[in-house]
C-alpha cells in the first residue's frame, strides 16, 4: 500500500480537496504527498499550542483573583496566586516551545528571524509611549503646580533625594552595562563564545548592582508613593523603569546561559538581539528620569 | 519546471530588492550590518576595554559617593496631601517602604 493510499485512507478530505479518486487528484500520489511534506517555503507553519488559552485563563485568573484581592475578598490571594503561578508556566513553556523550534527544529529561517525582529521593534516602541506618559504626568504636575501643594515643586513639606548621590552614582552604571552588551554582540559575531559569555555576566552583574542601588535608594527615600502627586510621579515613574530594568536583566541572563549552551552563533542570534535592543531602551531611558525627576523635579 | 524557475527568479530579484549585494546568487550570505571578522574582534576588544573603563568610573563614584554619608531630613508637619491614607491595603496599615518612616530614621 502505497503512503498516499494510506494517507487517503486516515484522512478523507485530502482526497476531497484533491479532487478526488487515485488520478489526477491534487494529493493522490505518493511523490505529490511528498511535495506536502517536505517545506517548499521559508515560513514556520506553527503546530497547534495549548500555551495561548493557558496564557489567557492565566490573565483571566490573575485579573478576577486582583481585583477580589484588593477589595478583601475571600480567596482573592489564592486566585491571583494562582494565575501568576499559571501565567509564568505558561511563558516557560511557551519559550521553551520557541527555543526547541529554533534550535532543534530549525524552524527559524531568515524570514520567519523577520517576525520577532519586528514584534520586538514594535514592543520597544510601545514600551517608549508607556513611559512617555509617566514622564508627562511628571512635568504636568511639577511645570504649574497646585496650590493645594503649596503652588511649588517639589511640594512644600516634601523631603526629596540629593540627586547627585545615589541618583548620581545609579546613573553611569546602566550605559557601562549597555557598553558591556555591545561588547558582547562583538563577541558573538568574532565567534568568541567564551568572551560573550564573559561579557554578557558583565551585563548582568552591572545590571544587578543598579537595581540594588535603586532599592537602597527607595529605602533611605524621605517620601513615599502616598506622599502627594510628588510621591505618586516620582514613584510610578522610576518604579516602571526599576522594573524594566529586572525584566531586561531576566532577559540577559537567558541569553548568557543560551551563548553558554552553544544556542547563539554569528548568524542567527535573534534572542540575544532583541535584548540587547530593549537593553539599549532602557539604559538611555534612564537618563530621562535623572535629568526630569530626579535633578530638574528634585532642587 | 517554468514554475519554479520563475520562482527562483522572483525569490533573487526579491532578495536584490531587499539586501542588495547579498541576493548575488550564489555569494555567501552576510549580514548586512555586520562588519568583517577581523573589525569583530577589533570592536570586540574596543567595547572590551570601555566596559572596564565604565567598571572603574562607577566603582570609583560608588567609593566617593557612600563613604560621604547621606543626610536625613526632619519629619514635616502633617500636610493634608502627605500620607494619603483612603482605604487600607490587603496587608495592613503601612504601604510597602513605610516602616523605616516612622521607626529609626
Amino acid at each position: 500500500m502505497s503512503l498516499a493510499c494510506q494517507i487517503e485512507g486516515k484522512f478523507p478530505f485530502f482526497t476531497t480537496l484533491g479532487g478526488g479518486g487515485l488520478k489526477g487528484g491534487l494529493h493522490t500520489t505518493g511523490a505529490k504527498w511528498f511535495m506536502i511534506e517536505s517545506q517548499r517555503h521559508s515560513y514556520h507553519l506553527v503546530d497547534p499550542s495549548p500555551w495561548p488559552i493557558s496564557g489567557s485563563l492565566g490573565a483571566l485568573a490573575t485579573t478576577v483573583g486582583g481585583v477580589m484581592y484588593m477589595h478583601s475578598f475571600q480567596g482573592g490571594a489564592t486566585l491571583l496566586s494562582l494565575g501568576l503561578i499559571f501565567i509564568l508556566y505558561t511563558m516557560l513553556v511557551w519559550w521553551r516551545d520557541v527555543l526547541r523550534e529554533s534550535t532543534l527544529e530549525g524552524h527559524h529561517t531568515k524570514a520567519v528571524q523577520l517576525g520577532p525582529r519586528y514584534g520586538s521593534i514594535l514592543f520597544i516602541v510601545s514600551e517608549v509611549m508607556f513611559l512617555f506618559a509617566f514622564f508627562w504626568a511628571s512635568s504636568h504636575s511639577s511645570l504649574a503646580p497646585t496650590v493645594e501643594i503649596g503652588g511649588i515643586w517639589p511640594p512644600k513639606g516634601i523631603g526629596v533625594l540629593d540627586p547627585w548621590e545615589i541618583p548620581f552614582l545609579n546613573t553611569p552604571i546602566l550605559p557601562s552595562s549597555g557598553a558591556a552588551v555591545t561588547w558582547a554582540h562583538h563577541a558573538i559575531l568574532a565567534k568568541k563564545e567564551k568572551r560573550a559569555v564573559l561579557a554578557l555576566v558583565a551585563t548582568v552583574s552591572l545590571a544587578l548592582v543598579s537595581t540594588g542601588f535603586q532599592g537602597m535608594e527607595y529605602y533611605q527615600a524621605p517620601s513615599n508613593i502616598s506622599d502627594s502627586i510628588y510621591g505618586s510621579t516620582f514613584f510610578l515613574a522610576t518604579g516602571f523603569h526599576g522594573f524594566h530594568v529586572i525584566i531586561g536583566t531576566l532577559f540577559l541572563i537567558i541569553c548568557g546561559i543560551r551563548q553558554y549552551l552553544g544556542h547563539l552563533t554569528k548568524e542567527h542570534h535573534v534572542g540575544f538581539e532583541a535584548a540587547a535592543w530593549y537593553w539599549h531602551f532602557v539604559d538611555v531611558v534612564r537618563l530621562f528620569p535623572f535629568v526630569s525627576i530626579y535633578w530638574w523635579g528634585g532642587i | 519546471m517554468a514554475a519554479s524557475m520563475a520562482r527562483s527568479g522572483l525569490r533573487s530579484a526579491s532578495l536584490l530588492l531587499r539586501g542588495g549585494a547579498k541576493g548575488r546568487a550564489g555569494a555567501p550570505t552576510k549580514r548586512s550590518f555586520s562588519a568583517s571578522a577581523h573589525d569583530d574582534a577589533y570592536e570586540t576588544a574596543k567595547w572590551e576595554k570601555i566596559t572596564y573603563a565604565g567598571i572603574v568610573t562607577c566603582t570609583t563614584l560608588a567609593i566617593y559617593n557612600l563613604s560621604k554619608g547621606h543626610h536625613h531630613g526632619e519629619e514635616p508637619p502633617a500636610y493634608p496631601y502627605l500620607h494619603i491614607r483612603n482605604k487600607e491595603f490587603p496587608w495592613g496599615p503601612n504601604s510597602l517602604f513605610e516602616k523605616k518612616h516612622h521607626a529609626d530614621h
